[in-house]
Parts: structure tokens; C-alpha cells; sequence
């Protein structure tokens, strides 16, 4: 009787138990967020608001192109442990033509929307419904060494080739050996794209055509750009290691008060200027990325989405989580905790943000102005084709770059292709 | 006799059918798409039986080929140094000293740690600007730091370390295993014949441990062809590409680009190189058995 009595609990909570219980977590995949004690906080209160459901988050890695492979096997596999997950900016095209992705329009409805900033929602957009809900929104920036710039009377540069002149006068004076020119992302990843993005379109180029579907990094306005970032930005003012540094090992250059100039996303600002974790806190400059002409900067668009899983057991459920997380008063508490731009358009005009980030209201410009990287279902492999080319030329300075331009451009349109295919009636 | 083979079958059932459902199985499934094409990002164009196109596309892709080279490469490289080093490691572990117990276990360490970690570990090591490499090499003055992971030139180097530190201790193992077989009436007898350290090393121990010098020769060929945790942790396949390595470029493509026709393609192709090695190698020892036992 006791052994029966023991198989039975055994049975219960072996099988029994997780069955019955799994219809109330909702599991939630993102990255370690900046400021986890406003995350478990939401967290709590979602919780509090929904008696009876607890959301299990599994924390995945910060970089983009580790945390896409993580999601595409489980989407892949029909995981049904996923109902809501972090989407970056440039996956909603991909996730939703492969049918991983739930369409929101009945719950994110056209009047909502028009409460959010509009590019990052035109990111979530394909074929005309809308698969994701913009919580931050990104755009490359130019910190720089505020103290340094005015110790040799010099305004932010506004140009590529100022900031590399400013850069070199500064390096010449100071004869720090531990000082380097620039720091930013350089290393064989996605955020190599979003990097050389910014110079190839701000010098009048583009990474291809959407209209005629064909690679333009051939194209001379492309060439050059590429050309004076290895020669001018790598060769001249930054050290090798940039090469291999993806965001977080760039601004710890820049922290340790190691680079004068520094390119990253809007994040950064807070770090910067926290005296625990920076050394040149209080001595940060923040400015619009330089161009090639004077003034003609572009920043690449970036930023995180929540969407929800087609797999997903309780859409409803799911929808409640996103809509509460990237609910005006979560946005709020966290970029007062964070600094991470929000992407609802009322919080720029809040009194409360406006004077605890100060900075957020000369970004909105920035914001508005972002340049998103092109939206296509193939955009990972057309991502890889270019992160190889770019990482060649800029790790190899003998590479011709004509020549390997015209082999990414070769692999490009033959992607490109079966687009072109489909988009003809 | 006939229902002790049944029995027989019925035992080895279990196993087979194992083995059916997690080798074959996968390995079949992954041969048979390797002849479609197949994009998960692209629904609309189906599965589409392609033939023989993606072994075609991988024979003209530059990128695969430059993988391939790398590849061999890596593996060269590093089972010889794991074989020398190993062997190095079992001679002296063969020895009689005190404290061996406790040396053959501390040996064994890095292949104890999971990949992950030590891969993780070396890449810290590395860095440019607060790995222990720099600081071993130049001291605290920072400005001649290198940097190896960032370098097309050094960052396939760093990771062939990493793996020789990793499973060294593996080929000494198995190369012990062999050292202890052979019996010290040879070595005596060597020794009344008046034959050197080095004689008795080159005529009695080298030949005696072939058997499992091939075997490890064997077990790390296969292991290293399929190199994939140090360079997804330490490099993703950069700088350059010049650590994207087989398995790496066929991961990319299955799992990031969805490419999965193309992507089982490579995977196939690895097999085959695995498989056509691992029949040398076991002719090879077998060869070797057979003129072995005849005298």
C-alpha cells in the first residue's frame, strides 16, 4: 500500500504537476537587462495584476547574432516554452516570412501605433501587418572626450576626416601610450554592418537597392567609404584590437578613459557618466555621428521589439505581457533606471524624463532621422555575405577592395534574386 | 544454437535501436536534405528537390573552400602537437615517481573542463587589452599589446592553442593505456643488450605503442574535424573569416540563414571526410595487427 501510495505521488509530481501547471507560465526570452531590479519589479506587478500566471524568463546572450540563433531553434522546433521573446530591429521580416511570428494588428491597432515613434514600428511591419512592438529604439552616436576637446580648444567634429585630424592632434599632444583615437564595433558580427552602414550611406552609397534588388556596395560612393575606414579610422586612429570588439569590450576602452572618441548606441550615456563603472564620468560628450560632408550624418536604426511566438499556447496572455511591458509607464521607469531611449513619443514631452535624462529631447532629432537597415526575409545571410567583406578588407589591408566588393555583390544579388522573383506580379 | 541467436539479437535490440534513432536517423535525414533546397525565411519556394546543386554550389563556393583549407589546417596542426605533447606527458606519467596517482589525475584537467568555459577562459586570456598573454609577454605597459583574436594572422593560432591545451591530456591517456602494455622484459632485455635510452625508446617502445598511437591518431582526427565550440565562443568565424571553420560555416547556415538544404550539405560532406579517415586509419591498424601477430 505505502510503495502504491509512492508510485502514485511519484506519478504526480513527475508528470501530474508541470502539466497542470504549465498552462500559467509564460516564458519569456530576453537579455540581461541594464537595470534587473526595475525588470523584476515590472515583472512583480504583471505578476500582481494576473493572479495566477508567472512569467519564467530565460536569459540569453547580449550579442544579436547569438540571441537570433537561440530564437530561430526554438521557433524552429515549434518550441511551445516560448510565448514572448526580445526581437532586434532587423528580424520581423525574417521571423514573420518564416511564420514564427504572431501578426498583432488586432491588438496593436492602428491607433496605438500612432502613439509610437514611426520608424521602429515600420520595422516591425511586413506585408502589411505588424509583428512586434518597439520597446527601445537605437541610433548610432558619437561620445567623445569632453575635457580632451577642450584642453586644445576643439568643437565636436561634424566630419569623418575632422574627427580623424582632431583625433591625431590630440594623440600627438598628449603622448599617452594607453590613448587611442576611436573605439567602436569592428569585430565579424552584426554590429559590423550597423557600423559601416553609417559610412557608406552617409557618403551619398547603400548596402543595396530595394527597388531593383541588387547589391550597391560596388558602387564607388561605397568603395570609398569602406576605403577610409580601413586606411583612415583603423589604420590612423584606432588600435588593432578593434577588430574583435563587439559593443561592451568598445565602451570599456572609453570608460577606462583609454579612447577619445567612441561610436555606440544611446545605452552607453549612462554608463559613461556612472562614476562606479567609468573613469571619465561628468567628462562625456554626446553628439550626432559626423558625415562625410559636413552635417550629413546617418545613424543606423536599431532597437528592440517584443514579439510573440505563432507557437505560443496563450496568444492572449502573451499580448497582455507585451502590452504592459512596453506600456507608457514601464517605458518610463525603465528609462529613468537605464537611460535606454523609449520609443513612445509622449515620454520625450515627459517633465520627469526630460529632467532626469536631459540628453533624450536632443536625440529625438537623431531618432527620427535613423536610417533602418533594409527589411527582408533574408536579411541574416545577406548580413553575413557583408560582415565577411567588410571584416576581410578591414583585418586584410592589402585586400583589393574592388575585387572582394565584387564577390559580396556577386553573393548578395544571387539572394536578392529570389526576391526579385517574388516581387514581380 | 539457433534460439541463443535470438536471444543474442534480442539483446543487441535495444541498442540498435538507440542507435537508429539518434545516429541513423539524423544522419539519413541530413543526407536526404542536403538534395533539396530548403530556406526557412523563404516558405513561398518550398522544398524543391535540387540534386545534386547544393554539393555544386559548395564545390564553387569560395567561402567553403576557404573553410575547408582551414579546417585541414586546424586539424594538421593540432593533432601533431596533441600526439608529441601527449606522448611527452604519458612517457613521464609511465614513470615511477611519488605523487604520480595525483599527476595522472591534475593532467587530466583541461579535457575535465567543458569547452565552453576554457574556450571563454582563453579568450580572456587573449584579449588586447587585460589578457595574462599581454601581460606575460610585455608587462603592464600596455601599448604593445596585441591582439591575437583580432588578427587574421594570429586568431586561428589562438584557437589551435586552446584545443592543444584541451585535449592533450586525451592522446596522453590513450597513449599511456599503450605504454602499459608493454611488458619490462623488453626494456631488460634492451638493457643487457646494451641499448641506449634513445634505442630503447625508437626500437621498443615506438613500435609497441603504433596500435595506439593510430588510435589516437584516429579518435582526435574525427573530434577535430569537427571543431565548432572554440571558434562559436572565441572568434564566430572572424577576423576575416579566417576561423570559420567547417562546421561553424555549416552552423551559420542551417541555423542563422535557415539555408537548411545547403547547410546539411556541408554537414554531409564533414561526415564523409570523417568517415573516409576513420576507414584508412582502421585498414592502417589492422594492417598493422595482422603483420603484428605474425612473427
Amino acid at each position: 500500500m505505502r510503495a502504491f501510495s509512492g508510485i502514485i505521488a511519484f506519478l504526480f509530481l513527475f508528470h501530474a504537476v508541470p502539466s497542470f501547471a504549465q498552462a500559467n507560465f509564460l516564458h519569456f526570452v530576453t537579455w540581461k537587462p541594464e537595470a534587473p531590479e526595475v525588470w523584476d519589479q515590472a515583472i512583480a506587478d504583471f505578476e500582481q495584476q494576473n493572479p495566477g500566471y508567472k512569467i519564467v524568463r530565460e536569459i540569453a546572450p547580449q550579442s544579436s547574432t547569438q540571441i537570433h540563433d537561440l530564437l530561430v531553434q526554438k521557433l524552429k522546433n515549434r518550441d511551445a516554452r516560448l510565448d514572448v521573446f526580445f526581437m532586434d530591429t532587423i528580424w520581423p521580416a525574417e521571423f514573420a516570412s518564416a511564420g514564427w511570428t504572431l501578426p498583432l494588428d488586432r491588438y496593436f491597432t492602428a491607433a496605438e501605433q500612432d502613439k509610437f515613434l514611426s520608424a521602429p514600428v515600420a520595422a516591425n511591419r511586413y506585408r502589411g501587418q505588424v509583428f512586434g512592438v518597439p520597446l527601445f529604439i537605437d541610433a548610432g552616436l558619437l561620445y567623445y572626450r569632453k575635457d580632451l576637446l577642450e584642453k586644445y580648444a576643439m568643437q565636436p567634429p561634424r566630419s569623418w576626416p575632422q574627427m580623424v585630424e582632431a583625433a591625431k592632434t590630440i594623440l600627438a599632444r598628449e603622448q599617452d601610450r594607453q590613448l587611442v583615437g576611436f573605439s567602436a564595433q569592428f569585430k565579424q558580427y552584426e554590429g559590423l554592418v550597423c557600423n559601416m552602414m553609417e559610412y557608406i550611406l552617409s557618403n551619398g552609397g547603400a548596402l543595396w537597392d530595394e527597388k531593383r534588388m541588387t547589391s550597391t556596395l560596388d558602387q564607388p560612393a561605397a568603395l570609398e567609404a569602406v576605403r577610409f575606414v580601413r586606411d583612415r579610422i583603423i589604420g590612423e586612429i584606432s588600435q588593432r584590437g578593434v577588430l574583435a570588439y563587439e559593443e561592451p569590450e568598445s565602451l570599456a576602452l572609453f570608460t577606462q578613459g583609454r579612447a577619445i572618441f567612441h561610436r555606440n548606441w544611446p545605452y552607453a550615456w549612462a554608463i559613461a557618466n556612472d562614476g562606479k563603472s567609468s573613469k571619465v564620468a561628468g567628462r562625456v560628450g554626446m553628439t550626432p555621428l559626423p558625415g562625410f560632408a559636413s552635417g550629413s550624418g546617418v545613424a543606423t536604426l536599431g532597437g528592440w521589439q517584443l514579439g510573440v511566438s505563432r507557437f505560443s499556447r496563450q496568444p492572449d496572455l502573451a499580448w497582455r505581457f507585451v502590452a504592459f511591458m512596453t506600456s507608457r509607464d514601464i517605458q518610463k521607469r525603465i528609462a529613468l533606471a537605464t537611460g535606454r531611449a523609449p520609443t513612445r513619443t509622449a515620454l520625450y514631452d515627459d517633465h520627469e524624463v526630460a529632467q532626469r535624462i536631459p540628453q533624450l529631447q536632443s536625440l529625438l532629432e537623431t531618432f527620427k532621422r535613423a536610417a533602418p537597415r533594409p527589411t527582408t526575409p533574408v536579411y541574416v545571410p545577406l548580413s553575413n555575405i557583408m560582415q565577411r567583406y567588410f571584416s576581410s578588407v578591414l583585418a586584410l589591408p592589402d585586400t583589393d577592395i574592388k575585387q572582394q566588393a565584387a564577390l559580396a555583390t556577386r553573393d548578395m544579388n544571387r539572394l536578392l534574386n529570389f526576391l526579385r522573383e517574388r516581387q514581380m506580379p | 544454437m539457433r534460439s541463443s541467436h535470438r536471444l543474442a539479437f534480442l539483446f543487441m535490440l535495444p541498442s540498435f535501436v538507440f542507435v537508429a534513432l539518434f545516429s541513423l536517423f539524423p544522419i539519413i535525414d541530413s543526407l536526404r536534405l542536403s538534395f533539396y533546397r530548403l530556406i526557412l525565411t523563404l516558405p513561398w519556394l518550398g522544398q524543391k528537390m535540387v540534386g545534386w546543386e547544393n554539393y555544386r554550389d559548395i564545390w564553387q563556393d569560395p567561402v567553403a573552400f576557404q573553410s575547408f583549407k582551414t579546417t585541414l589546417v586546424f586539424v594538421a596542426v593540432t593533432i601533431t602537437f596533441e600526439l608529441l605533447f601527449g606522448l611527452a606527458i604519458a612517457l613521464v606519467l609511465n614513470e615511477t615517481f611519488r605523487g604520480r596517482g595525483l599527476m595522472r589525475a591534475i593532467v587530466l584537467i583541461p579535457w575535465a573542463i567543458p569547452t565552453v568555459v576554457s574556450a571563454q577562459t582563453w579568450r580572456f586570456l587573449f584579449n588586447d587589452r587585460y589578457g595574462l598573454v599581454n601581460f606575460a609577454l610585455f608587462g603592464s605597459d600596455s601599448s604593445h599589446y596585441l591582439a591575437p583574436l583580432a588578427d587574421p594572422h594570429f586568431a586561428l593560432f589562438a584557437i589551435m592553442v586552446a584545443e592543444i591545451w584541451k585535449t592533450t591530456p586525451f592522446a596522453a591517456l590513450i597513449l599511456l593505456s599503450g605504454l602499459q602494455t608493454i611488458s619490462d622484459d623488453l626494456y631488460e632485455a634492451a638493457s643487457i643488450d646494451g641499448a641506449s635510452a634513445w634505442q630503447k625508446f625508437r626500437h621498443v617502445t615506438l613500435p609497441l605503442i603504433k596500435p595506439a598511437l593510430l588510435l589516437a591518431l584516429l579518435f582526435r582526427t574525427i573530434d577535430s574535424l569537427r571543431v565548432f565550440d572554440l571558434v562559436f565562443i572565441m572568434t564566430q568565424g572572424g577576423p576575416a573569416d579566417t576561423t570559420n571553420v567547417l562546421q561553424f560555416y555549416g552552423y551559420k547556415k542551417t541555423f542563422a540563414e535557415g539555408m537548411v538544404g545547403y547547410g546539411s550539405a556541408i554537414a554531409v560532406v564533414v561526415f564523409l571526410l570523417c568517415l573516409i579517415l576513420s576507414i584508412i586509419y582502421l585498414r592502417i591498424l589492422k594492417l598493422d595487427r595482422i603483420e603484428g601477430s605474425a612473427p
